[in-house]
């Protein structure tokens, strides 16, 4: 019997799909089944962020009203064998998928995946509540703003409600220079805040974007520092005591340490 | 009110007693002597007995059957000015618990998170954070016993003794009986230990310290 997950953080942009198919892929990555559920009926994308929109035949809908079965629906992914999406209707009404529909397409998914990843849409009305509906737990992304913080609070207060225990933070898109002059929130005056056991710290990279266009999640290369936040995350989701990743303030090149010295006399 | 302190003043032949009362001091004054003579004696007790301590003390009189003239006040009170820690808390006798258990006060345990909204008929006490964007409403006081950055009405119902109290204090907005007041614009750090209250029409923010002070139904309550 596998978890169910949620990803969600209120407001729209911090990187929820995002975090969503990087978490998945770096899941699959140490080995685990791992299915990603796209929620966002009519704006999916994590299909198009997996590279994998070009696969699509049924979605979510036609699984909640029966036009097809759970199997007909899963997009295996086409990096790892044990990684699979169920992606979300893009042309049909938000409210055609209903939250008994959604347990039940979930608890089916749990019992052939060891996580099930659930991508929330923005917002807290009802494309919302059906995502959180059969949800064990979740993560909440926020940025560091203070427009970020103050709606993952408000969704943080909406999952305590609905008895999802304890959910978890992850601070996304952090500048450590900024956050070092003081002009970003500090990742501890968010935590005290919203209260809530930070699950990963991931840095601002040029590379998340760059490779969302290219329908690769940036777990998939080793060297970014995303994608070392992003595996960190994984590995404390199946429960290794990863340390809190080190913010390095980018110093520029040997060129620019080299202009700078060069400067200063 | 206090009265049961006479039978023993009675069997008291000095001229001022210092009884340590729950609330403070209680100073007992003859009413059988000159008050010329009974106020030199207080002049005296004062410095010795109390010139060690060190917290805050308020005072208070019991002087019997004698009627305190505004001179007779304004003469003990002359006697402690240079006591900065002695404050002088009334002149009829120790002050009666007032009975405030009518209602029971509201206690919310966690974080009062965004978009939640706390009303009560009575006190509330939070345990826990209140974060921007949440409302805490009572008819009487509020008690944060953490971070308040929300937004608070304490004495909805037009109260004014009430108060509102944080371990942390920096709102957003805050509001007692009807005057209302915003937090700065500019981002300050939390004072810490602080408590706003109405000083007429005015929202005054003052230490926690003094919250006894200023609004004796909030001390003695949390005394009982």
């Amino acid at each position: 019997m596998g978890e169910a997950i949620v990803v969600t953080s209120g407001k729209g942009g911090v990187g929820k799909t995002t975090s969503s198919a990087n978490i998945g892929t770096a899941l699959a990555l140490l080995g685990k089944k791992v299915c990603m559920v796209d929620t966002d009926i009519g704006l999916r994308n994590l299909d198009v962020v997996m590279g994998l929109e070009n696969r699509i035949i049924f979605d979510v809908v036609d699984v909640a009203t029966g036009t097809c079965r759970l199997e007909q629906a899963l997009i295996k992914d086409k990096r790892f064998e044990t990684l699979s999406l169920l992606p979300a209707a893009q042309t049909k009404d938000k409210l055609a998928l209903k939250e008994d529909a959604m347990h039940k397409i979930i608890d089916q998914l749990k019992e052939q995946f060891d996580y099930v990843i659930i991508d929330c849409p923005a917002g807290i009305e009802h494309g919302f509540r059906v995502a959180i509906t059969a949800a064990d737990k979740a993560i909440v992304v926020t940025t560091p703003e203070q427009a970020a913080v103050r709606d993952a609070d408000r969704v943080i207060g909406l999952l305590e409600q609905q008895q999802i225990p304890s959910p978890k933070l992850i601070v996304n898109r952090i500048r450590p220079t900024m956050v070092k002059n003081g002009d970003m929130l500090d990742i501890d005056d968010i935590i005290s805040i919203l209260s809530l056991d930070l699950l990963g710290i991931v840095p601002d990279d040029e590379h998340v974007i760059r490779a969302a266009n290219k329908g690769e999640p940036t777990v998939m290369r080793p060297d970014s520092p995303a994608s070392m936040g992003y595996r960190n995350i994984a590995r404390r989701i199946i429960g290794d005591p990863v340390p809190l990743m080190t913010l390095q303030v980018d110093e520029g090149g040997f060129f620019q340490k080299m202009k700078k010295w060069m400067g200063r006399r | 009110m206090g009265r049961s302190v006479r039978s023993i003043q009675k069997n008291v032949s000095e001229l001022v007693t210092v009884k340590g009362i729950r609330h403070g001091l209680l100073f007992v004054l003859s009413d059988q002597a000159d008050f010329a003579e009974v106020i030199k004696e207080l002049g005296r007790k004062i410095p010795t007995s109390l010139s060690n301590l060190e917290a805050k003390v308020t005072v208070y009189f019991d002087t019997g059957e004698r009627e305190l003239g505004d001179d007779a006040k304004q003469a003990i009170y002359a006697l402690f000015e240079d006591h900065k820690n002695l404050t002088i808390g009334g002149y009829e006798g120790s002050p009666s618990p007032l009975v405030v258990k009518a209602k029971e006060p509201y206690v919310f345990k966690g974080t009062v998170r965004s978009g939640m909204v706390i009303e009560h008929d009575g006190d509330v006490v939070i345990l826990g954070d209140v974060n921007p964007g949440a409302q805490v409403i009572a008819s009487g006081d509020i008690y944060v016993m953490g971070h308040l950055r929300g937004s608070t009405h304490a004495g909805a119902t037009g109260n004014h003794k009430a108060v509102i109290a944080a371990c942390y204090f920096s709102p957003i907005q805050i509001r007692i009986a009807h005057v209302l007041s915003r937090g700065p614009d500019v981002k300050a750090s939390a004072a810490e230990m602080e408590f706003a209250y109405l000083n007429g029409e005015q929202m005054a923010i003052e230490q926690l310290a003094y919250l006894g002070q200023h609004r004796a139904h909030v001390a003695s309550f949390v005394r009982l």
